[in-house]
């Protein structure tokens, strides 16, 4: 049962959107099977509520696989228990962020400049998110990056597909970021 | 028949070929969109690290309540996150009143709110029960007989809501495959996810998925593999000369939209009907002796 006095584990049901269901698996291992990268995760999510329940929570926030659910909801469609194990796995990410826990660097920040251009535009222009993405560590490192990906924004750009003007922010920009702000300090609650 | 098109952010891009076949083709069909004024991003799927749950509901509810203003036609979504976040935002909206309550206290911050009463569609979902084959099929002048086309379905145009078609065992794609006169053909990986919106920055690892995706296409005897999302179609066919590199094989099938196949089915001009010059791997050395048996290469 839920220990109260483990400040961690009661943080996580708080920050992790539909983190209580985890008291309702039965660990049957059907999600564990579903993942398409699960051979590369340390542990499943099957493995990873088990950690949670008995109190391992530096374990889970450490761990990569966290990081590597591709969003594809075989787990949705498969639990026996109708537990939103996508989003416990997306919320676990987005609280080890917030925690400074980045197992996945590369995914968390392509993750966060994809959010920050919604923030700043409404829309997201591709060619900036990658440019973000690319030199979020830095002009030495983005132009390296940038260089290795280069054949195929050159194959991209070849065949028209992509866009060379910027995207402009949309026009209720400023209510959509009252909206994004209040839902922000809505979910803390 | 007049919808919303809600293209998203990557099929002004990425996906440009897809919106720019989907509109001639659905044109034919007799369909009519419009556009949702000022429409926002859908979050796709990777916002989550910027983002809780909550956020990402209220950006959908923005698109759902300008629709349901603007005419309240129902939305075609042709990019699977899209399609996907949208229609899980109107599931939930339309059963947990609670969240609707609290969400719709959001919107008016903006003033707007949203009733529950738009529906959202894939394109899939329209063509085949809007439409219909009997329709798609008595627009076809050029028959596709003899393409063997993998109709790759990955996860997010099926899953979780199986909508419109079966989640774990999905065929609607290759009815209207069949409608066109192509062979869709039957591969185990059809439903495998090609890694969607994490590609990019866990792309090693990706890469392996594709390269099962692909080389089950091609043990089952596809020339071609059809798709219907903009992050699929970019998966499986930007990074194969890499995945030939990494794994020492030697992996090359074009990948099409389903609506550039439709194109080419009904008789529009290659280049400007179904913008097939905008592959990176280019189908026409697949399709055109294909429409050549049949007399007609155009
Ligand atoms: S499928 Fe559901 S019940 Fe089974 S282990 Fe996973 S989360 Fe638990
Ligand atoms: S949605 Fe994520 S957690 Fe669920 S099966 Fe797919 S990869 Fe695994």
């Amino acid at each position: 049962m839920i220990s109260w006095n483990n400040n961690a584990l009661r943080d996580v049901l708080k920050e992790v959107d539909y983190a209580e269901e985890i008291y309702k698996c039965i660990q049957c291992g059907m999600c564990a099977g579903s993942c398409p990268l699960r051979h590369h995760m340390d542990y499943p999510p099957r493995k990873i509520f088990a950690l949670l329940r008995t109190g391992n929570i530096d374990l889970v926030l450490n761990s990569k696989s966290i990081f590597l659910c591709t969003s594809c909801y075989s787990c949705i469609v498969r639990c026996p228990r109708g537990i939103h194990v996508m989003d416990i796995m997306h919320g676990l990410a987005h609280y080890a962020i917030k925690m400074g826990k980045i197992s996945r660097k590369n995914t968390a920040t392509f993750g966060q400049e994809f959010w920050k251009q919604i923030y700043k535009r409404g829309r997201v222009d591709e060619k900036d998110l990658s440019r973000r993405y690319f030199f979020s560590d830095g002009i030495v490192q983005g132009i390296k990056n940038a260089l290795s990906m280069a054949d195929m924004g050159i194959i991209m750009l070849l065949h028209g597909r992509m866009k060379l003007l910027p995207e402009k922010p949309i026009k209720g920009i400023k209510q959509l970021r009252i909206m994004l702000d209040k839902a922000e300090q809505e979910s803390r609650r | 028949m007049k919808y919303f098109l809600y293209w998203g952010c990557s099929l002004e891009a990425s996906g440009a070929n897809y919106l720019k076949s989907l509109k001639p083709v659905c044109e034919l069909l007799g369909m009519e969109f419009e556009e949702i004024d000022d429409w926002n991003c859908c979050g796709a799927s990777v916002s989550y690290a910027g983002a809780r749950d909550l956020s990402i509901r209220v950006l959908n509810a923005r698109n759902l309540a300008l629709a349901e203003m603007q005419g309240g036609y129902d939305i075609i979504a042709p990019c699977s996150s899209c399609y996907i976040q949208l229609i899980r935002t109107n599931h939930e909206l339309r059963e947990d009143e609670k969240l609707k309550e609290k969400v719709n206290s959001i919107l008016r911050e903006a003033g707007l709110t949203y009733n529950g009463t738009v529906n959202v569609r894939h394109i899939v979902d329209v063509l085949y029960n809007d439409v219909g084959i009997d329709r798609i099929k008595q627009k076809v002048t050029r028959p596709l007989s003899g393409l063997k086309v993998a109709g790759y379905v990955g996860c997010q145009s099926v899953r979780p809501y199986g909508e419109y078609d079966s989640k774990e065992r999905p065929r609607v794609q290759d009815e209207i495959l069949k409608a066109l006169g192509a062979e869709p053909v039957k591969f185990p990986k059809k439903m495998q996810c090609c890694g969607s919106g994490i590609f990019l920055p866990e792309m090693e690892l990706c890469m392996g998925l594709v390269k099962d995706i692909l080389e089950d296409a091609i043990a089952h005897e596809a020339k071609i593999v059809s798709t219907v999302c903009p992050m699929c179609a970019m998966n499986l066919e930007l990074y194969q000369g890499r995945i030939n590199q990494l794994y020492n094989t030697n992996i090359q099938i074009p990948i099409v939209y389903l609506t550039q196949l439709m194109a080419v089915a009904f008789g529009l001009d290659l280049k400007e009907g179904a913008f097939l010059h905008m592959n990176y791997i280019p189908p026409e050395y697949v399709i055109k002796p294909i429409l050549m048996q049949g007399g007609d290469s155009k």
